[in-house]
């Protein structure tokens, strides 16, 4: 009964299924990355012949590119602060928690578990109550870091799990002072888990939606925002221009996990 | 990116961080050693996470007033009046049977999918991987350009159609039901179809030739054997599917238009549009504890169930 090896009818129906599913799951990027290639004046399918002329009205857009900037400085920020804080706290649980371990994991996957929308919802009251408010851009880089944190810290955690304490102990025992033993030991053999995270935390934060929405503050238009705008009142291929950037950012930072590191370490939770 | 919180399954392959292979600590905890390396997470989660949530209890209960987001004091109105309000009930309703459809959707289509994932033995296992978690990997507002283009009353689809002589003119896809729940579907494929690829990688492929070689139907063996066996990842694809969709928001905006409202546009409609901060914290915690609810009656009566078919 494997399906898909078999030759019969419902097999065959079967592969066809599966097929079509991965058609409709790939269906729209790959029709964005096609229609940003268009040399026509509108979204008009198929593509009337290839041209990057709409790539140059892009770059040629300042909201746009104002907001990339935007995006690039909020992800940047947050990415560096979640990965100090996602990997300090990696540390602390795999390697010092004792009985707190599962619970504290759990917390720090809670940014992850909750809805996002919902999140962006409890920040906006909160920092409005704090008096923080949203006119500066410290609300939206906390709400990134908190998103981003738990993709640090899985990624740094299941590194952490996946190599022996006991060579740091080795190190140790040979007289490396615990600062040394982290530096040359610790630090490259996690590395991979690090840069996981980091990489990950980076796109999620560029592509973060909501909380942006919520808490952004004025002139903090981010990318996606941007776009969300703009496709309010203009429909044609500029919009695919920016979002094939945003696709091949995307798939730039996946590949270079994959090189790196390989996609099998790639954790969501 | 969620509608793109990810609260993601683990990738079935990858060794889980809470099993018990993890190398036990050779040192017995002591208490505050290295605490300072978690003080900077739990300020951030704990200032910025819990309180916050508990804040939105409190701002349910705000008196709500004109010319600021609230007012003094404290009242149960606000959950009166959304409760006895047919238009707010409405939308939840729709809201709810948006999930549903959604989930059941995500199912059908996932299940063979992380059928094929989990016993393929082609070399583009990995690349078969990342088509599945793509829909994630693209931020949200691009993933509904992409269905707009594609289903909009000029789209694609209409103009394939037309072409092909199968309509004389474009049909409705989008601004409605339809256009949202395609969309949705799209991107929660990938959180039903990780969990299921993990349970059925764990599924013993002679269970099946057993079943068949005494004598039952492939259908009985899928109904008796294999699905009772998949329903660990079943429940665990359909309840984040199911929660998920609740919170949707931006796919609900961009291809629901004025006729499909979901709760979430509600909410964001009422904290910045309205600027009813109140009205829009006690819409907001119907609807969690609505899911809430749900979540936790399909877990009973799916144990009953599993109980009854258990082999």
């Amino acid at each position: 009964m494997t399906p898909g090896r078999g030759k019969g009818l419902g097999s065959r129906l079967f592969r066809v299924l599966v097929g079509l599913v991965y058609a409709f799951l790939m269906a729209p990027i790959v029709l964005i990355v096609l229609m940003s290639l268009n040399a026509g004046e509108i979204l008009s399918f198929p593509p009337q012949g290839l041209s990057l002329r709409w790539f140059g009205a892009l770059f040629a857009n300042e909201a746009f590119m104002r907001a990339i900037g935007t995006s690039l400085l909020v992800a940047t920020i947050a990415t560096v602060a979640s990965t100090l804080i996602g990997t300090s706290a990696a540390l602390y649980v795999v390697r010092h928690a004792g009985r707190w371990r599962e619970p504290l994991r759990l917390l720090l996957l809670l940014p992850l578990m909750l809805p996002e929308i919902l999140t962006a919802i409890a920040l906006l009251f909160f920092l409005y109550a704090t008096g923080i408010g949203t006119k500066t851009m410290t609300g939206l880089v906390i709400g990134h870091i908190l998103v981003t944190l738990p993709y640090v810290f899985t990624n740094v955690a299941s590194a952490l799990y996946n190599y022996d304490a006991s060579i740091d102990q080795a190190a140790r025992s040979l007289g490396a002072p615990p600062s040394v033993a982290f530096r040359r030991i610790t630090l490259p053999l996690i590395k991979p888990g690090i840069i996981t995270g980091a990489l990950f935390a980076f796109v999620i934060s560029f592509d973060l939606f909501n909380m942006s929405l919520l808490l952004k503050g004025i002139g903090m238009t981010t990318l996606p925002l941007q776009l969300f705008d703009y496709l309010r009142w203009d429909f044609d291929p500029t919009a695919a221009a920016v979002s094939t950037v945003s696709i091949l950012l995307t798939f730039v930072v996946v590949l270079s996990i994959d090189r790196l590191v390989g996609l099998r370490t790639l954790r969501f939770g | 990116m969620t509608d793109t919180s990810l609260p993601a399954p683990p990738p079935p392959s990858a060794h889980s961080p809470a099993s018990p292979a993890a190398p036990v600590p050779q040192r017995p905890p002591t208490g505050g050693r290295g605490f300072w390396l978690i003080a900077p997470a739990l300020v951030l989660i704990g200032v910025f996470l819990v309180l916050p949530y508990l804040n939105i209890v409190v701002m349910s209960l705000r008196v709500p007033t004109v010319g600021a987001p609230y007012g003094e004091g404290f009242t149960l109105g606000n959950y009166t009046r959304v409760l006895s309000d047919p238009y707010f009930l409405g939308v939840l309703a729709d809201t709810l049977s948006l999930g549903v459809t959604t989930t059941l959707i995500c199912l059908l289509l996932g299940y063979p999918v992380a059928w094929h994932l989990a016993r393929t033995t082609s070399r583009w296992q990995g690349v078969l991987y990342v088509l599945v978690l793509s829909p994630l990997l693209v931020g949200v507002v691009v993933r509904s350009f992409g269905w707009l283009i594609l289903l909009s009353g000029n789209g694609v689809v209409n103009r394939t159609l037309i072409d092909l002589g199968l309509i004389e003119t474009g049909i409705a896809l989008m601004n409605n039901r339809l256009g949202v729940t395609i969309a949705l579907v799209h991107v929660f494929l990938p959180f039903m179809i990780l969990p299921l690829v993990g349970v059925i990688q764990s599924i013993d492929p002679v269970i099946e030739t057993a079943g068949q070689s005494l004598g039952a139907s492939r259908f009985t063996v899928f109904r008796r054997l294999i699905l009772p066996l998949s329903w660990p990842g079943i429940q665990a694809g359909t309840i984040l599917v199911f929660v998920l969709s609740l919170s949707a928001y931006v796919t609900p905006v961009m291809l629901g238009g004025a006729q499909m409202k979901t709760m979430s546009v509600l909410v964001v409609q009422s904290l910045i549009d309205n600027f009813q901060w109140p009205t829009g914290a006690a819409l907001a915690l119907v609807l969690t504890g609505c899911g809430i609810v749900a979540v936790v009656l399909y877990a009973r009566l799916s144990q009953r169930w599993t109980r009854s078919v258990q082999p």
